[in-house]
């Protein structure tokens, strides 16, 4: 497509109208472009059943229209795009055109359909009138052409966009509902090593942002996690040795072991880099070694790091203190990253703290053999960081009285809520505003300010006198030398420092390879889905969740783990609550399946600019909402559906195969139908007449007789439009079937308990009087209205409309499909309602105009 | 031979919809039976079948898109040619022409495709026998 600038005639939507007219326009050999908004062309044509007088079958007729339009060898078609914008250039027009991103490469896909199927989230089937669901990764119907996939996407989902590390919560989510999570622990190794560290000791931005959070409470995305980092463990004791594709011969040091340093290496093993891990302890994991049992068990840690460490390309030197730079680049190391983390200078102590019995928060977590002294001492946690609060919760659980002492007020805490609250809640008295020097009755005291980076290994290379800086890249002021986690910022996180490691390592790459650092985005996730977008999808009613409540060990004071792992039925049953707020839920399924390779994430929207001689709308119709008709509970009453959703139901590509009706899939037997719901009618603002819908609903009325010969089924009219060559025929046809045609004006709909439907009407012809019937299916022959999207592209050029927000044919009578503009036609529904054969006549009016206006400019009349 | 083989050629717009519904929809027919999807079936080849049969299929089914053809008019009638030629071509390689069967198969047409290969799978387990 991008070869192609220049058309002579640009065609918007892609029904039955929009084909024809590209057809014809084809045929005379114009070149043309045909722009559909859905995946499919087809328009609402083939979604119909059958086709009103003949009863021909609506599929068969219009599928080899549809595979016409897309094998001409004049026309090429823009699928799933929208026209954004068309301006007057001189003589002719330029169309702005955005192609909504599939994230499927059509020339690869072969329409397997196989990407359906493993596909985790479903959301509405438009192509079945939201009658079911449909998988995120979708082929539009099986008739589609161009039958490829394409997979729906609205941005990224919250709790995946708002992940530091870039975790992609929402697929964990959408896999654990199914049952698969080893394939969720296989995501998550894609994105971060230590899941089950993070999945215990992860602050969970993701429950926060999830949309849940502002309803009954977020789904459990960490205990999610747990359970899929739980089960792998379980099945897998050990890690395999893994090997990445291609070894590098290129060599890397990381100094450090925290998780920004374990991390780092991880990302860059996997990439082929021959990784060496430089620590000066005896031990990996850095102050994660420090965090206590009771919230992270130290052999889920040692099993994280066994996963890292499996990787052939990384080599360990434990105890092993770096102390310059210059050598490891002496000993070959093409780039270095430091993440030596932060720790305590003893000299800034202050004074007071000199002669009394204190130890620092880091010494005291890591010198377990001081525990036992402390039963029934009174101990004081000065500070008001996360480390305090983890001393304090370990000095509890060894029976020490525990008061944790802060100079300001708990606002100006550095540790969460939640941290807060636990230890509190465990025992600890909380004293804010306390003065170091007016400590009282402390045996001992734990002091917990925030420890410093930790440069020591800058004495002597050229950064030790300016102190350490990173760009936006990770990289300090020697370029081979990046930088991640604490060491950079301070006291800070996990997330922080996986999250600076991954940047870092893909830095680094790049660095290694001689590329432009600034010419690749480090992140490139699409914007998250917007709240109000997401509450339009649901019509603002969400269905309900349970909320969930931590399980947590019940004697409080344990050595063990306090929360615990819930069982795999409530995870499944926590997952079922997710809203799938960014459709997609990238969880990799149809990646990993799709034989033909097609499937890439990386695919964004591409914008468009053409140039044509001429414009035929031909965006069709939208169908009156039922819903805005309240008394007839349409969206409340499962039972109540419109005409379209009855026509489906009817197709050859029904969504139950069966004519049964949606509340319980029960073959209904005293159907009703109710005529001109929202048209003629001033209260819904659509005073005209649908035309259509008395055709359409005497075809619907015969095939259900057709497929349900015992059913009774019941017209409400007003009266019986039947205008057209046949159709007078075809009325007669109907009532000699034995359908009951009722005259009468139906007031409002009740449902009884078993789902049945109380209709009141008055009944015109026998005696005014206002009756009630029960029925167990009822169907509203809605209106057709006018799909306004039309009008959108004009914006300096102006398009009139009638006073129905139909596209206005300036001279209808003598000039069908001219509009307001001069070249710019009209074909099909877009300008009045229509059925099919007058559709299909109009599309050639429109054809013959635009054919006509081309020829005449170009020969300069 | 219990189990008679079947290849089908299937139009891509056409019958191949068809055939993906009665699949779709779970409907019963041979698992023996394979698809290749070519774009009209007057571009298949009578060498094509005899190769199948004597390759190990025990028939060939060509569905056809009746006159909705998206690429020729005729294309009916040229298939018919075709599956004549080749019924000459398996005849005089000693094979039975009856292990060729054509019919119309239309985008939604998934009952009529279920029955067909059904009736024809009978008949070619009956000439097995
Ligand atoms: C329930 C029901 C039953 C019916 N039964 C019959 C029947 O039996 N016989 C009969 O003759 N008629 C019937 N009709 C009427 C028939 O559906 C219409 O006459 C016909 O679909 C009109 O075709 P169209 O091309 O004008 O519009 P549409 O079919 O609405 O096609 C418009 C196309 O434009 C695309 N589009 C919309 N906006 C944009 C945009 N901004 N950019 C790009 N593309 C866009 C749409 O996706 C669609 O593909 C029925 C209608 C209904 C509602
Ligand atoms: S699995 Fe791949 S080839 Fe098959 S339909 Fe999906 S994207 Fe296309
Ligand atoms: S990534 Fe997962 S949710 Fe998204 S389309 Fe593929 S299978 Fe479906």
């Amino acid at each position: 497509m991008s070869d192609y600038k220049k058309f002579d005639a640009l065609v918007v939507g892609g029904g039955i109208a929009g084909m024809e007219s590209s057809i014809l326009l084809g045929d005379m050999g114009f070149k043309v472009l045909l722009v559909e908004k859905e995946s499919s062309i087809g328009g609402k044509m083939i979604l119909l059943s059958k086709v009103f007088p003949t009863l021909d079958c609506s599929s068969c007729i219009s599928t080899p229209k549809m595979a016409a339009t897309a094998a001409h060898n004049n026309i090429t078609v823009l699928n799933y795009s929208e026209v954004e914008e068309i301006k007057k250039k001189e003589d002719s027009f330029t169309a702005k055109i955005l192609k909504k991103a599939s994230f499927v490469d059509p020339a690869k896909c072969t329409g397997c359909g196989q990407c359906e199927l493993a596909c985790t989230v479903p959301l509405l089937d438009q192509f079945n009138c939201d009658l079911i669901p449909r998988r995120a990764a979708y082929i539009a119907f099986p008739q589609a052409v161009p039958k490829k996939a394409v997979i729906e996407k609205f941005g990224t989902s919250p709790c995946t966009f708002v992940c530091p590390v870039g975790i992609k919560a929402h697929g964990l989510v959408s896999l654990s509902r199914s049952g698969k999570f080893e394939e969720a622990y296989l995501l998550y190794l894609e994105d971060s090593p230590m899941v089950g560290t993070l999945s215990r000791i992860c602050s969970a931005p993701c429950e926060k942002r999830c949309t849940r959070n502002q309803l009954e409470g977020s789904i459990p995305i960490r205990n999610i996690k747990r359970y899929i980092a739980d089960k792998h463990f379980e099945s897998f004791p050990t890690p395999q040795k893994k090997e990445p594709k291609n070894i590098l011969d290129k060599k890397i040091a990381i100094v450090g072991s925290g998780p920004s340093g374990l991390s780092a290496a991880y990302y860059l093993a996997k990439k082929g880099y021959k990784v060496t891990i430089f620590e000066s302890s005896d031990k990996l994991g850095g102050k994660l070694q420090l965090i206590p049992e009771y919230l992270l068990p130290k052999n889920l840690l040692d099993r994280d790091i066994e996963e890292i460490t499996s990787y052939q390309n990384i080599e360990v030197k434990l105890n092993t203190t770096v102390s310059s730079l210059g050598k490891l680049k002496e000993d070959g190391f093409e780039a270095v990253l430091l993440s030596t983390g932060t720790c305590h200078d003893k000299g800034e102590y202050p004074d007071v703290l000199k002669q009394k019995n204190v130890i620092d928060a880091i010494s005291f977590l890591q010198n377990k053999e001081s525990y036992e002294a402390l039963s029934s001492k009174n101990v004081v946690v000065f500070g008001g960081n996360n480390i305090a609060m983890h001393c304090a919760r370990v000095a509890l659980r060894h029976k020490a009285n525990v008061s944790i002492h802060f100079e300001k007020d708990r606002i100006d805490m550095s540790a969460s809520k939640k941290e807060i609250d636990d230890a509190v809640n465990e025992g600890a008295k909380l004293v804010l505003n306390s003065q170091l020097d007016k400590l009282e009755n402390a045996d001992f005291i734990i002091y917990s300010i925030d420890p410093k980076p930790d440069l020591s290994l800058l004495k002597g290379s050229e950064l030790e006198s300016s102190s350490l800086k990173v760009n936006e890249f990770q990289q300090t002021q020697i370029p081979w030398i990046f930088a991640c986690g604490d060491v950079t910022s301070g006291h800070s996180n996990i997330l922080k420092a996986i999250s600076t490691s991954k940047k870092a390592a893909f830095y680094v790459d790049l660095f290694l390879n001689n590329i432009d650092l600034h010419s690749e985005k480090f992140d490139d996730r699409l914007p998250a889905v917007k709240p109000n977008e997401i509450k339009e999808r649901y019509n603002s009613s969400f269905p309900k969740h349970m909320q969930f409540l931590p399980h947590l060990r019940a004697d409080k004071l344990s050595l063990e783990e306090i929360e615990q792992t819930i069982s795999e039925e409530e995870i499944k049953k926590y997952a079922t609550g997710c809203l799938d707020c960014g459709g997609c839920s990238e969880c990799h399924q149809c990646v990993n399946i799709c034989p033909a390779n097609a499937i890439d994430f990386s695919i964004r929207p591409v914008n468009y600019e053409v140039e044509v001689d001429t414009v035929i709308v031909s965006t069709g119709f939208k169908l009156f909402d039922a819903s805005k008709k309240e008394i007839f509970g349409f969206g409340r009453f499962p039972n109540v559906i419109d005409a379209m959703q009855m026509d489906r139901i009817l197709a050859p590509t029904r969504p139950y195969n069966a004519v049964i009706r949606p509340s319980d899939g029960k073959v209904p037997s005293n159907i009703a139908m109710i005529l001109c719901v929202g048209s003629r009618d001033k209260k819904v603002n659509n005073n005209i007449c649908s035309r259509v819908c008395c055709m359409y609903s005497l075809k619907q009325a015969q095939l259900i007789m057709g497929a349900l010969p015992v059913a009774d089924l019941t017209i409400y009219y007003i009266d019986i439009r039947a205008f057209g060559k046949g159709y007078e025929e075809f009325y007669h046809q109907a009532k000699e079937m034995g359908i009951r045609f009722v005259k009468g004006k139906v007031a409002r709909i009740e449902e009884d308990e078993e789902s049945n439907l109380n209709l009141f009407y008055e009944d015109i012809e026998e005696d005014g009087q206002v009756k009630i019937a029960n029925h167990d299916m009822v169907i509203l022959s809605v209106g057709l209205l006018s799909n306004t999207s039309a009008f959108e592209p004009f914006k300096d050029l102006k398009l009139d409309s009638d006073e129905h927000m139909f596209v206005k044919e300036v001279d209808e009578n003598i000039e069908p499909a001219k509009t307001s503009i001069d070249g710019i036609f009209v074909a099909g529904t877009s300008t009045a309602i229509k059925d099919i054969p007058d559709s299909v006549l109009h599309a050639g009016a429109a054809a013959a105009q635009a054919a006509g206006y081309i020829s005449k400019k170009r020969r300069g009349l | 031979m219990s189990n008679p083989k079947i290849l089908v050629f299937s139009t891509n717009n056409i019958s191949d919809p068809g055939i993906d519904l009665a699949g779709a929809s779970h409907m019963d027919y041979p698992e023996s039976v394979k698809i290749i999807t070519v774009p009209c079936s007057s571009g298949i080849s009578p060498k094509w079948i005899l190769n199948a049969i004597k390759g190990g299929f025990d028939g060939v089914f060509v569905a056809a898109d009746g006159t909705d053809c998206p690429y020729l008019t005729d294309c009916t009638d040229r298939t018919a040619k075709i599956v004549e030629k080749s019924q000459e071509l398996l005849t005089t390689n000693n094979l039975d022409p009856r292990r060729i069967k054509m019919a119309a198969i239309c985008s939604v047409c998934a009952e009529s495709f279920a029955s067909h290969i059904k009736k024809f799978y009978k008949a070619l387990s009956e000439l097995n026998n």
